[in-house]
């Protein structure tokens, strides 16, 4: 049996679906994510609940699985994430490929940074290997694998100082952000999309949450006050997206990256509004779940599934970047596409599940 | 008028040596395979900033950001923007270029500029290169949005002292008849008109080449010219901020 519906999955399988619809851009229903009254958006989320939902690996305090086992498991984690990344890459190329040959369109060829896959196969080959060529949309799940093979030192830290986790990892954090430091790309000049330096933070913050022991606990102890401080940093945050009152980065002063909103960097006020968001809508799953059962069911199948449903929206993003290429668009095809896309989405969570279930011995 | 529209890269034969002020380098020609004969590639504007930059610093940062791919194959190492610094370092005798690869592909004008803004202060550009269009019309934007992101975002460059090229979107044969991605064209040359802005028309340039290489190998296929235009369009580049680092701004004589 799959295991029942909860807050982390339901908010995973809504991150999901999200993101599925912001990596079709300009897709009518862009426009009604939360994104556009939120400074953070599901990139956060989705990286916070991974953090989170790494302590059922790391288990209890009274009964934590071995160290040996827990590299293991962990190494092993990253690999499936890196497999299932390289696989919906070379998917993507294809489509891209194919899709150019279809239509007699060579400006296909370079959609979402593929252009260099074209261009210089030799180089980007081993960079697509090395995962220092990343394409546009494609990039979180390189993010993931880095992550998760950091993530027996984070399970170790907090094992035996749950108090240092935290200031090491934010110790890490602001470096980045002081001196710009982030990881290159490679045939092509630049650096990756999501900065390992600056979202192991988020990671790490989501599982430190999770636990009882450490920032966790005390998390806990006083959320509703917590939540008291976060309400207006929410609506303020709103306020900043929908009036656009972003400071002008010229003008704040050095390090500007402490002051300005970069998803790259996430920096500190991306950072802060979602961990403010974070506590307010940790309050509402209660409700959500009591109102409405059926769509917390769909989205918490999702969420349950994350990794296949995760590669399955990559894939339908970009079919339906080609589809609405094609059909030119508009809120017919749009409708169709983000329908088709989130039942597709929610198939691909049944079909996991039931490969699980007659995997499962009897 | 405080700028005028030069036709650069004009000439069937090689490209004459850019209109300057006294005392700048000659350039090159174009290589034989980027000639456009009778076609407008750059629209020529002063880089005023770049200029000062140059005068008093002997060091040019640029922001290089947008859609299109940066890379160039094989025999052509280190991608269309090592060109550009190469062709400006050996024509400008001490000057250092530098220039930062912040692109994001696929990424709308929407979303860039927000970014710009950012990788501006981050980066102390002098100049920003700035790739748009073709995302926004495969994406079809609608032309009204994209004008006005685009306006608002050129203008705050140009209020915090940042010039910038535009380079407008590819060409494809399958996009000659399509209406969207032709208003997309028209409003970047639209806006480059207004706010005197140097543009470089990546468009015009692949159609001419196109149409030369069908006239001359009937077997070029579309992608092969792709592949030739990636090397012009640094060529193109690295005059185009050669020749705006030499206008005045008062200069009104077509050259």
């Amino acid at each position: 049996m799959p295991r029942p519906v909860n807050a982390v999955d339901f908010w995973r399988g809504f991150a999901l679906v999200t993101i599925f619809i912001n990596h079709i851009p300009g897709v009518f229903y862009e426009r009604f994510t939360h994104r556009n009254f939120s400074i953070s958006d599901s990139a956060e989320l989705f990286v916070f609940l991974a953090g989170w939902s790494l302590r059922h690996i790391v288990g209890k305090p009274e009964d934590p699985t071995p160290t040996h086992q827990l590299g293991l498991r962990l190494g092993g984690r990253a690999l499936s994430l890196y497999a299932a990344h390289m696989t919906i890459v070379m998917v993507a190329i294809a489509m891209l490929a194919t899709s150019a040959r279809l239509f007699e369109n060579p400006l296909l060829l370079e959609w979402n940074n593929a252009a260099a896959v074209f261009n210089d196969p030799v180089n980007t080959h081993i960079g697509l290997v090395l995962l220092s060529h990343q394409l546009g949309y494609f990039d979180i799940l390189p993010l993931y694998v880095v992550l998760m093979l950091l993530a027996p030192l984070v399970a170790l830290v907090h094992r035996l100082a749950p108090n240092l986790l935290v200031p090491a990892s934010l110790a890490v954090y602001f470096s980045a952000l002081i001196f710009k430091l982030s990881v290159p790309t490679w045939p092509t000049d630049g650096q990756w999309f999501f900065n390992p330096l600056c979202w192991q933070a988020v990671f790490v913050l989501g599982f430190a949450m999770s636990r009882e022991r450490g920032p966790g606990g005390w998390v806990k102890a006083h959320i509703p006050q917590i939540r008291m401080v976060a309400v207006p940093i929410v609506i303020a945050g709103a306020l900043m997206v929908w009036f656009r009152w972003w400071p002008d980065p010229t003008r704040v002063p050095e390090p500007k990256l402490l002051f300005i909103a970069g998803k790259s960097f996430v920096t500190p006020i991306r950072l802060i509004q979602f961990l403010a968001l974070i506590a307010v809508f940790s309050a509402v799953f209660p409700y959500i779940a009591k109102t409405l059962p059926r769509l917390v069911d769909f989205l918490s199948t999702l969420g349950r599934n994350s990794l296949p449903v995760f590669c399955a929206g990559s894939i339908l993003s970009l079919g339906g970047q080609i589809v609405r290429f094609y059909f030119r668009g508009g809120i017919v095809t749009d409708t169709l596409l983000v329908v088709a896309g989130i039942i597709l989405l929610r198939a691909t969570a049944w079909l996991a599940e039931w490969r699980d279930r007659v995997q499962r011995p009897l | 008028m405080r700028w005028a529209i030069v036709i650069v890269l004009a000439a069937a034969a090689a490209l004459p040596v850019l209109a300057q002020e006294p005392g700048g380098p000659v350039l090159a020609p174009v290589p034989k395979a980027c000639e456009t004969p009778g076609t407008q590639v750059i629209s020529a504007s002063p880089l005023p900033n770049v200029a000062i930059a140059l005068k008093d610093r002997k060091q040019i940062n640029i922001l290089a950001i947008g859609s299109t791919s940066a890379s160039l194959r094989g025999p052509v190492s280190g991608g269309l923007y090592a060109v550009v610094e190469r062709f400006l370092e050996s024509n400008f005798k001490g000057l250092d270029v530098n220039i930062v690869y912040r692109g994001v592909s696929g990424e709308l004008a929407a979303d860039a500029a927000e970014r710009i803004k950012n990788e501006v202060a981050l980066t102390g550009a002098d100049l920003v290169l700035w790739q748009l269009g073709t995302a926004d019309a495969l994406a079809q934007v609608p032309v009204a949005d994209f004008y006005a992101t685009v306006s608002e975002t050129v203008r705050w460059l140009k209020n915090h002292n940042v010039d910038v090229i535009l380079i407008g979107l590819r060409y494809a044969r399958s996009m000659v008849r399509d209406a969207h991605y032709q208003a997309i064209r028209r409003a970047i040359a639209d806006l480059a008109r207004e706010q005197g802005v140097l543009t470089i028309g990546r468009y015009e340039a692949e159609e001419v080449l196109d149409k030369l290489s069908r006239e001359q190998h009937d077997a070029l296929n579309e992608a092969a010219v792709t592949e030739s235009s990636y090397v012009c369009m640094a060529e193109y580049l690295a005059r185009a901020i050669a020749s705006g680092l030499f206008l005045k701004e008062t200069s009104t004589t077509p050259k």
